[in-house]
């Protein structure tokens, strides 16, 4: 008997995180470390299996966190695959990340796109509106920019954004509605 | 050559009394710091950071759908803030924009699907191409036309800007008519 494909969610979010509930879409098993800040908007979709997102990681508007099956697959078939995403990384406003190991220190940039056979190391900055969907392990400190996607290494990995962390700390709670820390799971209706 | 008019339905926007038409779907986060000023339309599924910073929206505005407009943010010598957001009057953002800018100035257009960078400052009468990237802490000249990613100037915009976009911006509003 085949499953149903489940839209509820389960979430658990580690002390220190904030997530901000407005517009948010979850779907699937997925676990949030701390002081990761996820900002209205976002969507985070464990459909091909669970999603553990490090600790202080930035996680902008509109910005979709995928874990979903290669199209054309048949679901029944497969096993769950984990989907793994390291610390500090800033996932900035419109990116879509369906890599399914990102290291630590990572930035995408806004409306970036990361396929799913990309592996992202440590320090990797995508640029805006860049597209990665090859098969490959981008080295560490590599930086993609621009239409025609050049590439080079930077000497150092991008700064820690430690001090925006704090303040969106601050001041998320008191303007938005942010789940607590706990597990929280959510199982639709069945019809 | 008359703009198309825009129906919408009248339970899915709200108007205010100067004027400006914001949309039930459009997410507006600390509406205590955002000023419209008047006959700005607001369309589905935007986001205003209003939370972070303040951001005043000058008149006769349109941003369209799934924009995200975010004051950027800045490190001061005594902590971090985010800074205080200023757009213009008569400026038409498309859809799909994300604007990250310090200021944008008065009869700007403002392509589809563009990104414009942290603190940039974009000047009176430009227009920024569809799918424009613009990276941080850049500066658009007047009376200019800029595209690609990195942005680079493509070519001077006519003197005629400001009555173009006063035109396009007040027959826009004029057209985007409610039907119950």
């Amino acid at each position: 008997m085949c499953p149903a494909i489940n839209t509820g969610y389960q979430v658990t979010i580690a002390p220190g995180a904030y997530v901000c509930e407005e517009r948010l879409q979850l779907v699937g098993e997925i676990s949030i470390g701390s002081k990761t800040i996820i900002h209205p908007g976002a969507s985070i979709i464990a459909e091909a299996g669970p999603i553990f997102i490090g600790d202080g990681n930035l996680i902008e508007e509109q910005c979709v966190i995928a874990n979903r099956f290669p199209s054309g697959i048949d679901k029944d078939q497969m096993n769950q695959v984990v989907m793994i995403i390291g610390n500090n990384n800033v996932f900035e406003v419109g990116s879509l990340c369906e890599a399914l190991k990102v290291g630590d220190n990572n930035i995408l940039e806004c409306k970036a796109q990361v396929g799913r056979s990309v592996t992202l190391t440590s320090g990797c900055v995508i640029g805006s509106m860049c597209s990665l969907t090859t098969n490959e392990t981008l080295p560490e400190n590599t930086v993609i920019f621009g239409s025609d996607h050049q590439r080079r290494t930077m000497p150092d990995r991008p700064a820690f954004q430690t001090h925006q962390l704090d303040f969106l700390a601050r001041i998320l709670p008191t303007s938005h509605y942010v789940l607590k820390h706990g597990t929280k799971s959510h199982t639709p209706a069945s019809t | 050559m008359e703009l198309a008019e825009i129906f919408y339905k009248k339970s899915d926007f709200i108007e205010t009394t100067s004027g400006n038409k914001v949309c039930r779907r459009s997410i507006m986060c600390g509406s205590q710091n955002i000023v419209l000023q008047g006959k700005t339309i607001v369309m589905a599924d935007c986001i205003v950071r209003g939370d972070l910073a303040a951001v005043k929206i000058g008149k006769n505005c349109v941003i369209g759908e799934k924009c995200v407009i975010r004051p950027p943010f800045k490190k001061f010598a005594k902590g971090v803030a985010f800074f205080p957001m200023q757009i213009g009057d008569h400026v038409f953002i498309e859809d799909e924009c994300v604007i990250n800018a310090a200021t944008i100035g008065s009869y700007v257009h403002i392509g589809k699907n563009s990104v414009i960078g942290r603190r940039c400052i974009i000047m009176d009468c430009s227009y920024i191409l569809p799918n424009t990237v613009i990276p941080p802490e850049t500066v658009i000249p007047s009376y200019t036309v800029y595209g690609g990613s990195p942005s680079a100037f493509v070519e001077d915009f006519p003197e005629t800007a400001k009555e173009l976009m006063m035109d396009v911006t007040q027959s826009f509003y004029q057209n985007f008519r409610p039907i119950a």
